[in-house]
């Protein structure tokens, strides 16, 4: 290895890194709490469904998704390696004291200051954190903020219900919209589709409902922030969004949790369902406590989330920027049902220290003239290991179908690895599916101009990384593009010290 | 069979209660034996083999086809030195072959040729020498083994012609500065064929594969290619053309294990009636392999709607001043390209078999061979 | 003082010596050619007096305006002044010339204790200095040297040396692989630049450059050392005759 990569590895190298200070996000609220004791069985299951005062149907339908998932065996084929989780030692509701506040001002002041201190705003006058208040044309954004089990507060409700768009946690859909949750909950997640959507099918305490009528354009960017809290307790949110025929949103997810010594797992189930001629665009950027500097704690972000393009000519689009988490292991995917119907997925994901990631997504082409676009950007560092994992598939309905992939890895250091495991499958011969992928490193000669015009590495590797990612960031909402490329700076720089 | 499909386990106890052949007596068939006993043959399900069932070979390997009646016919010149594997004489050769060429754990089912291995020659091609060809014509029971030594300097070429065999395990290693040319050609055939090609490649040396295979009833190729020494070089090159029910699983893994490696892998197929390709492209580049420079690019064309492609080119890097990239892609014949044809007088038939011959050859550096074999017409 | 003084500059690139006692001094308001044959050490003089890794200095010493730098970072030498118009400029995909040239200004600015300049202001500067190279403005939004052809990476480090107005420019072969019209562009740039707060080192194997942009002194590398050194006339002679008959 020449002196100039060791330089570089210096750089973004783990002995300065994540000592705390670069992950802003890792602070404690101290807020009283009703907790159940770790441990589950199918009273743990029943408890979650009273403390919700579910109807009997949804118990049922915990209980039924409990007892498939423990016949099933964990899944050991990613490419990341971790101790067995004990599934015994984890709580499966964790949520503040009190009853459910009925508006904002209702909502505990040390929770509203906790979103204040992570940028999002629980109040209707502001905006997300990045865009200046007199800048009347910025996007209002509606949240919800679901705090460890439970949604604590969703914002303008009202002016949402004004366009007939629903907008509220899932604890609420299920007692005010049950025929929409029961008739698509579980219609792209069956509760047997893999381990962890079955035990999030059994246990899952909160999490987001949408519904866009027809025809209607959702008037603001919704947007869940997801925060983790309490100590040993695993959080188990499921989405579920209905885009009506005609219909669009643009959704947003984001994610925090405090920095701790011990693992905690995250086992979310997103839905998305698009009618035909709707549109579903839906972003995260996940910035869970990736560990610190020798790879102890973080959060294992075991995730499914799938979309079904059920009508002709809808579109699902995902767009995620992972930085965070000490293991990623998620496939934002698409079935493509309905003629000429879109999926797209747009991916950055950033590793470093002992971070480990398994990421990518499935297109299944079912529909013909269906289309897909896959573009991943897998950056990694330190010790880390980080592998696109994909899926495109051309079923024999699908005349006429196309898939392009562009997957490419940036490798900063020779430490770390970068794997790229596709799968691409055809059973017809009128569709194409074109996939490449490259590696490269951040090259000596690149940072040498870059130092010669009087730039510093740090921000050099910064704006390098940044321009590898510019084709998945141009696809995201304009704050959200500004929050990602701050967070890969921020992820990048702070492993400088 | 009719009945449960047979499984890796299953497999294992018949074969254990019938006991291991008598052939090359000298070999040491423990590490095999054991493999078997703890039950590591593949199961129906196994990663490796999502898109060939395994159960149907098992049958295979179960019936027991020995073919008494073939004789041993290789044809090879003076100067290169070829022993029947049942000679003690091949026990010093595997010997000099140096450290083991691949990994029996990874490759469960050459488990199954140690056990039933009933012929095979060794073959040393010695240092400095550029000897005519070596052809391989056939060999004459079930379960087979090859393996070439091309000392340093050495050049050679390897021709394994059309033959049948339930199992064939070709093991070459190149000595610094050698050069192994392989040609294998394979014919259709009813039957149901493995075959695993194990190679390492020591420093500045060359070893270079061009595989033509038409379908079999199930075929499937593992071809393990080692960069070991410094600055190695692999070229492997296949091209197939399926019909009917076909089948065809080619499981390729390129490994840099040393710094300054250079690997080249273009596959063209074309899968045309219900018949099935398969092509897993694996580069994995070490720690330390620094200036690794490895692609792989995949094309397969589906000529009908009932055959099926599943490509699955990987990446494994653990090493950050490498070059890689691999491409794969999947599509019908290009119909602009056969209208442009027709528009100067050609037939639309004629058009297309122009077409594919044109892409297939991307893959073939021995068009005559290819054509005498039926892979281009 | 001089502006740069080069003093028994021996450099070594894989331990194998190139540069074997260089000594230069350039004033401010000179502009100087260095030439010599191919593998002379022309390049690796451009190259190391920017502080390229790979280029070991194992004697001697470079000042910029008295300051020693030869132990600074290529970007400490940057913020005092020191430009390289790269020979062969290097591809960032993915990163604006925009984005790239607005950070190299603001790293100056803040070097000099200023505030960066707003982005309205900087990009009406960019774009006047690309109009001067008859650069279209949609120039500054394509990937940094993404897809150019030869001439426009040329000419793109020369509007990089307008914009970030350095006190000492080394253009390294920057009129190798122009047509004459580019080699035109390129020199009514770097005669633009001149004046007497600033100096020009131009490496070059050709003297055609020379015809734009008049040197007031030539030196003759060979071997890794300045074997000859004189005005303009220099230049023209080994036009005619060749580098032989200095013994090069």
């Amino acid at each position: 290895m020449s002196e100039r990569s060791n330089e570089l590895t210096d750089l973004v190298g783990e002995e300065h890194a994540a000592t705390g200070h670069d992950y802003a996000a890792g602070f404690v609220t101290e807020i009283d709490t009703d907790t159940l004791p770790p441990g589950l069985d199918e009273d743990v299951v029943r408890a979650i469904s009273a403390k919700k005062a579910e109807p009997a149907w949804m118990t049922e339908w915990r209980l039924d998704a409990f007892r498939r998932w423990q016949e099933m065996p964990t899944p050991r084929w990613a490419h990341v390696q971790f101790p067995d989780i004990d599934f015994q030692g984890i709580s499966y509701f964790s949520a503040p004291k009190g009853d459910a506040p009925k508006s904002l001002d209702e909502v505990d002041p040390e929770l509203l200051r906790t979103y204040e201190k992570l940028g999002i705003p629980l109040h209707e006058r502001a905006r997300l954190a990045g865009v200046e208040a007199e800048d009347e044309e910025a996007p209002q954004v509606a949240v919800d903020a679901v705090f460890d089990s439970v949604s604590v507060a969703t914002t303008f409700k009202e002016r949402l219900a004004e366009a007939g768009v629903v907008f509220c946690s899932m604890s609420e859909a299920i007692q005010e919209h049950p025929e929409l949750v029961r008739k698509y909950l579980g219609s792209v997640v069956p509760k047997p589709d893999n381990f962890y959507a079955a035990l999030n099918s059994a246990v899952f305490s909160d999490g987001s409902f949408v519904y866009v009528p027809k025809n209607t354009r959702c008037p603001m960017e919704l947007s869940t922030y997801f925060r983790i809290n309490a100590e040993n307790t695993g959080q188990f949110e499921r989405t579920l969004i209905i885009a009506d025929e005609g219909a669009y949103v643009s959704y947003l997810e984001g994610c925090t949790a405090p920095m701790r010594d011990d693992n905690q797992l995250h086992a979310a189930v997103v839905e998305l369902v698009a009618l035909e001629d709707a549109e579903i665009k839906y972003s995260t950027v996940q910035n869970w406590y990736p560990g610190d500097a020798e790879g102890n704690g973080g959060i294992y972000n075991f995730v499914t989330k799938r979309g079904t393009c059920l009508g002709d000519r809808s579109k699902i689009s995902w767009t995620q920027v992972e930085t965070g988490s000490a293991i990623t292991w998620k496939y934002p995917s698409v079935m493509l049902r309905g003629a000429d119907s879109v999926g797209e997925f747009y991916s950055v994901a950033l590793t470093r220290n002992f971070q480990q990631a398994d990421t990518g997504t499935k297109m299944t082409h079912i529909g013909p003239r269906t289309k897909s676009t896959i573009v991943s950007k897998g950056i990694s560092a330190g010790r880390s290991q980080n592998s696109y994992r994909g899926r495109v598939r051309m079923n024999p309905g699908a005349k006429g179908a196309r898939n392009y992939t562009q997957c490419d890895s940036l490798l900063i250091g020779d430490t770390c690895g970068a794997h790229t495991f596709p799968y691409i499958e055809s059973k017809l011969s009128t569709a194409v599916v074109e996939h490449e992928a490259t590696t490269s490193k951040v090259s000596d000669e690149q940072l040498f101009l870059c130092q010669q015009r009087g730039i510093d590495p740090e921000k050099a590797v910064a704006m390098i990384v940044n321009g590898f990612c510019r084709d998945v960031f141009r696809t995201l909402p304009m704050e959200f593009a500004v929050e990602a490329a701050k967070l890969l700076e921020v992820s990048l720089e702070g492993a400088v010290g | 069979m009719a009945g449960l499909a047979l499984n890796g386990a299953s497999l294992a106890e018949k074969l254990l209660a019938r006991g291991p052949t008598s052939y090359a007596p000298w070999l040491d068939r423990r590490p095999h034996l054991d493999l078997i006993e703890q039950r590591a043959l593949p199961e129906l399900r196994a990663e490796a083999w999502r898109h060939t069932n395994i159960a149907r070979w098992y049958e295979t390997v179960l019936a027991g086809t020995e073919r008494a009646t073939r004789s041993r016919r290789v044809e090879f010149p003076g100067e290169v030195e070829v022993v029947d594997f049942a000679d003690p004489r091949a026990a010093e050769l595997l010997v000099l072959r140096g450290e083991e060429i691949f990994r029996l754990d990874a490759q469960p089912i050459a488990a199954l040729n140690g056990m039933l291995l009933g012929s095979g020659v060794a073959i040393r091609v010695p240092a400095g020498t550029v000897p005519s060809p070596v052809r391989i014509v056939d060999l004459p029971a079930a379960y087979q083994r090859i393996l070439v030594i091309v000392e340093p300097d050495a050049r050679v070429e390897l021709i394994e012609e059309p033959s049948s065999y339930t199992h064939r395990l070709v093991e070459a290693v190149v000595q610094p500065g050698g050069r192994l040319l392989h040609r294998r050609l394979q014919a259709a055939s009813p039957d149901r064929e493995c075959s695993l090609v194990a190679v390492r490649v020591q420093a500045n040396a060359h070893y270079e594969l061009s595989q033509l295979s038409l379908g079999g009833d199930l075929r499937r190729n593992d071809i393990v290619a080692t960069l070991a020494g410094n600055a190695a070089n692999v070229t492997l090159r296949g091209a197939w053309r399926l019909v009917e029910s076909q089948h065809l699983d080619n499981q390729v893994a390129v490994h840099h294990d040393a710094p300054g490696g250079t690997s080249r892998q273009t596959f063209r197929g074309v899968a045309d009636g219900r018949s099935r390709a398969v092509l897993n492209g694996r580069i994995e580049i070490a720690p330390g392999a620094q200036q690794s420079d490895a692609t792989l690019n995949t094309k397969n064309l589906l000529a009908s709607d009932t055959a099926e492609v599943y490509a699955k080119p990987e990446l494994e890097i653990y090493a950050n001043d490498v070059k890689c990239s691999h491409g794969a892609t999947i599509g019908a014949i290009d119909e602009d390209a056969v209208h442009y044809f027709r528009t100067r007088g050609i037939d639309a038939p004629t058009a297309r078999s122009l077409f594919v011959r044109g892409f297939l050859r991307e893959a073939i550096d021995d068009v005559e061979t290819a054509r005498r074999l039926g892979v281009i017409q | 003082m001089s502006l740069l003084r080069v003093e028994e500059l021996h450099v070594e690139v894989d331990g194998k010596p190139i540069l074997a006692g260089i000594d230069l001094e350039v004033d401010a308001g000179e502009v100087h050619a260095v030439m010599g044959p191919n593998g002379s050490g022309k390049s690796t003089f451009a190259n190391v007096l920017a502080g390229r890794p790979g280029y070991d200095v194992v004697r001697g010493s470079m000042r910029v305006d008295g300051e020693d730098v030869t132990e600074l970072a290529p970007e400490e030498r940057s913020l005092r002044g020191l430009f390289l118009a790269f020979q062969y400029p290097i591809e960032i995909p993915g990163v604006s010339n925009m984005e790239f040239l607005k950070a190299a200004v603001d790293a100056h600015a803040l070097g000099r204790g200023e505030d960066p300049p707003s982005a309205i202001d900087f990009v009406r500067h960019a774009r006047e200095a690309a109009s001067r190279l008859e650069l279209n403005p949609d120039f500054l939004k394509r990937g940094v040297n993404d897809g150019f052809s030869g001439g426009e990476k040329k000419r793109n480090e020369i509007l990089q040396m307008l914009i970030l107005e350095p006190r000492l420019a080394v253009l390294d072969e920057t009129d190798s692989g122009l047509d004459i019209d580019a080699l035109q562009v390129v020199a009514n740039g770097i005669n633009a630049f001149r004046g007497d707060g600033n100096a020009v080192v131009l490496v070059t194997h050709y003297q055609r450059l020379l015809n734009y942009v008049v040197p007031d002194h030539v030196h003759v590398l060979a071997d890794g050392r300045i074997v000859h050194s004189g005005d303009r006339s220099l230049a023209l002679e080994l036009e005619e005759r060749g580098y032989g008959w200095l013994g090069a």
